[in-house]
């Protein structure tokens, strides 16, 4: 193969292309998209500020409290907001159906809320305009409208029979034409990532992780646009008319965009059914009640705790204790709860992560799946990196009530008499600032790229299959 | 220059070509008359190389024609309609088409070579959606010469031009022929075959039933033996 001459096809197909008016039709309206999919991903990355300063007022409010009963502190609670990672400007990924506000308090695991699905028409569900949508879903589009008829309109016009008898190859056709084509589309992809990085590039939250993170989206889509140029030109060889080659490749973007998607969800859901949030919620709080009532003093879980206590410090009323028994006695509930939380919780994860497992390895025969789940692990907007903020928020939240209880176990005595400001059970107000505030961590890009390992290899498989379909097309292709 | 020995071909159980042997020399200009479907594409097909033979061997300068094989470098092809590309002019196709065959020619040369082939230089920078069939097959012609093909293989090259296109057409492939090239040319037409050919094949069903000498025949008789063959 001489790769003089597949550069030669490769410039003439895209100036052939360029010679349409078509494509400036094309470029038109996926700018019109560009232009609103930028101006929507940078408003919704604007809420950062907006949440920031919440996350400030929560906090100016949690340490605005006087001095008072910790466990009063515990029940006052705080405020988690999640962080958009400034790389969800260009995805938004599964962000406006997940919350990203919940509120921290003691014994109780609040559902994150806000989610902009819960305060938008059901317009919402057909998916927002971001600049990664238009690349995953209307690039496919533009490249199979601009290539389907790359070489079987050459084989319909006769001008294959010319090509190849002026000494070209069919390998040196075929791959002329797929770079041409990918040319193309890089160029249509183009404008998006450059956008992407002067958007990064203004962003002050911008680090290593991100540039990291934003070369590896750039190399993503530029090897999802080579693999749908290569199968693009693919089915035109292989196709008896230009017709016949268009609905096959409308066939495929439906079958790669819509259809295996869907099935993926529905097979998953089918397959590893979660049981509804008031199930969830009422299997938790009878567990917890089969442990015991942390707050009720007569609860037989409790009185047998209280006695066994009693009897290790060898005195007969909690009063007489070292140490407050009802802090004492909150944080082993808080312990016990915050333990049925978590496995039932870590349950219903397995259960979404079995469905996700199995839109995951459908990405092995589905280069769009793969795509769009590397390009949301990557924006920090995927499911793994909100339950990494719901697991932190919990965290959080555990920590905080744990330090209630063990300010009101080291400082709150029934046997004292006096306290700050003649109230006798407080704990100074320094003490809720000396808690640190909560400040939300993206996931890291290890851990995003070992979630999507599966989609990272079906993007190389695909690369290599593309490649290998178009060898193996270039034995077997007819010019006749 | 061209041979072809025991030249075969078969799609399925159909013999599309059955042992065709005929040779071709320098500064022949050979028309194989047929119906549709008698086995003149079939045989140019094979010798460009775009199928290969069931049996025999078809030769180019000696070397044996394949898919495989490198000899399309000796040969130039101008198909039926030359259709080539639309919404390029007849300079862009022409330098394309000669760059893909290793030959890199100035604007200037590119210009001399369309004129060589008969177009007119205002006719050089227009779209070839503008072309007429004569006008286009101008290009093929110089895409032809561009390469500097010793032979050329022609698919029913006149069928659809004017009187005066197939004059041209005609005037040009005898300077190709003095030139020192040789023609291959399938064709329906008879006169034309008689007028430019050195040597003429009648196919009928695969075989090649008959040859004769263009000096020893004219346009009449060769009807007669046309009708009578098919």
């Amino acid at each position: 193969m001489r790769i003089g001459i597949v550069l030669l096809i490769a410039k003439h197909f895209w100036t052939s292309v360029f010679k349409t008016r078509t494509i400036y039709l094309l470029m038109a309206i996926v700018g019109i998209l560009l232009i609103y999919s930028v101006y929507s991903g940078t408003r919704y990355y604007d809420q950062n500020h907006f949440r920031s300063d919440h996350q400030e007022m929560a906090r100016k409010s949690w340490e605005g409290n006087p001095d008072k009963h910790p466990h009063r502190m515990a029940h006052f609670g705080t405020f988690a907001f999640r962080t958009k990672h400034p790389l969800s400007q260009f995805d938004f990924g599964i962000e406006s159906f997940t919350g990203n506000a919940v509120f921290l308090e003691a014994h109780k695991q609040n559902t994150v809320n806000f989610s902009e699905a819960g305060f938008s028409t059901g317009l919402l569900r057909f998916g927002e305009l971001s600049m990664a949508m238009i690349l995953q879903t209307i690039l496919p589009l533009i490249i199979f409208f601009v290539g389907y008829s790359a070489i079987v309109s050459d084989r319909e016009h006769g001008t294959l029979k010319l090509l190849l008898s002026q000494g070209a190859s069919w390998k040196e056709i075929l791959f002329g034409r797929s770079i041409g084509l990918a040319w193309i589309a890089i160029l249509f992809s183009l404008p998006f990532l450059l956008i992407t990085l002067w958007l990064l590039i203004n962003d002050h939250h911008s680090s290593g992780d991100v540039w990291t993170r934003f070369f590896m989206i750039s190399m993503t889509y530029l090897l999802f646009a080579l693999i749908l140029s290569l199968v693009t030109i693919f089915v035109s060889t292989g196709s008896k008319s230009s017709k016949n080659a268009l609905v096959k490749l409308l066939g495929l973007w439906m079958l790669m965009t819509v259809l295996l998607p869907r099935s993926s969800q529905a097979l998953g859901s089918y397959f590893y059914s979660t049981p509804t949030k008031l199930e969830f919620r009422s299997k938790i709080e009878a567990e917890v009640i089969q442990h015991g009532d942390s707050h009720n003093p007569n609860d037989p879980h409790y009185q047998a705790l209280r006695d066994s206590v009693l009897a290790v410090h060898q005195v007969d009323d909690v009063t007489e204790l070292p140490f407050n028994y009802g802090g004492f006695v909150m944080s082993v509930g808080e312990e016990i709860s915050a333990r049925i939380y978590n496995k039932h919780h870590n349950e219903l994860l397995e259960q979404y992560r079995n469905q996700n497992k199995l839109n995951r390895w459908l990405a092995i025969v589905n280069p769009y799946l793969a795509v769009k789940n590397l390009s949301m692990a990557l924006c920090g907007t995927d499911f793994e990196s909100y339950v990494d903020f719901q697991l932190q928020a919990e965290i959080y939240r555990y920590e905080l009530a744990q330090k209630m209880n063990e300010l009101q176990i080291k400082h709150i005595s029934p046997n004292r008499v006096s306290g700050s400001e003649g109230k006798t059970h407080v704990v100074s107000r320094e003490e809720w600032k000396a808690f640190p505030d909560f400040e939300h961590q993206y996931l890291s890009i290890g851990r995003s790229l070992k979630n999507e390992s599966i989609s990272s290899i079906s993007l190389m498989l695909w690369t290599f299959l593309a490649i290998g379909l178009i060898v193996r097309q270039s034995k077997i292709a007819k010019a006749i | 220059m061209l041979e072809a020995i025991d030249l075969s071909k078969m799609y399925g159980n159909h013999e599309a070509l059955i042992d065709l042997n005929l040779t071709v020399r320098t500064g022949e200009v050979y028309c194989l008359l047929g119906q549709n479907g008698a086995g003149k594409t079939t045989t140019i097909n094979l010798f460009l190389g775009l199928i290969n033979p069931s049996r025999g061997k078809a030769l180019i300068n000696g070397k044996e024609v394949n898919i495989n094989s490198d000899t399309n470098q000796m040969i130039a092809y101008i198909p039926e309609v030359v259709q080539l590309y639309g919404n390029m002019d007849g300079i862009e196709n022409l330098n394309f088409f000669s760059r893909l065959s290793g030959h890199t020619y100035s604007k200037k040369e590119l210009v001399e070579l369309l004129e060589k082939a008969g177009l007119k230089k205002e006719d050089h920078t227009k779209k070839l959606s503008s072309y007429s069939k004569g006008m286009r097959q101008k290009v093929g012609i110089a895409i032809a010469l561009s390469k500097n093909a010793q032979a050329i293989f022609m698919d029913e090259p006149t069928s659809g031009l004017d009187p005066k296109a197939t004059d041209e057409f005609t005037t040009i492939c005898k300077e190709l022929v003095a030139e020192d090239k040789c023609i291959f040319m399938a064709t329906h037409d008879i006169f034309n075959a008689v007028n430019v050919g050195s040597r003429i094949g009648i196919m009928n069903e695969g075989k090649l039933v008959h040859t004769a000498d263009t000096s020893s025949i004219n346009a009449n008789e060769l009807q007669e033996l046309y009708l009578k063959t098919i």
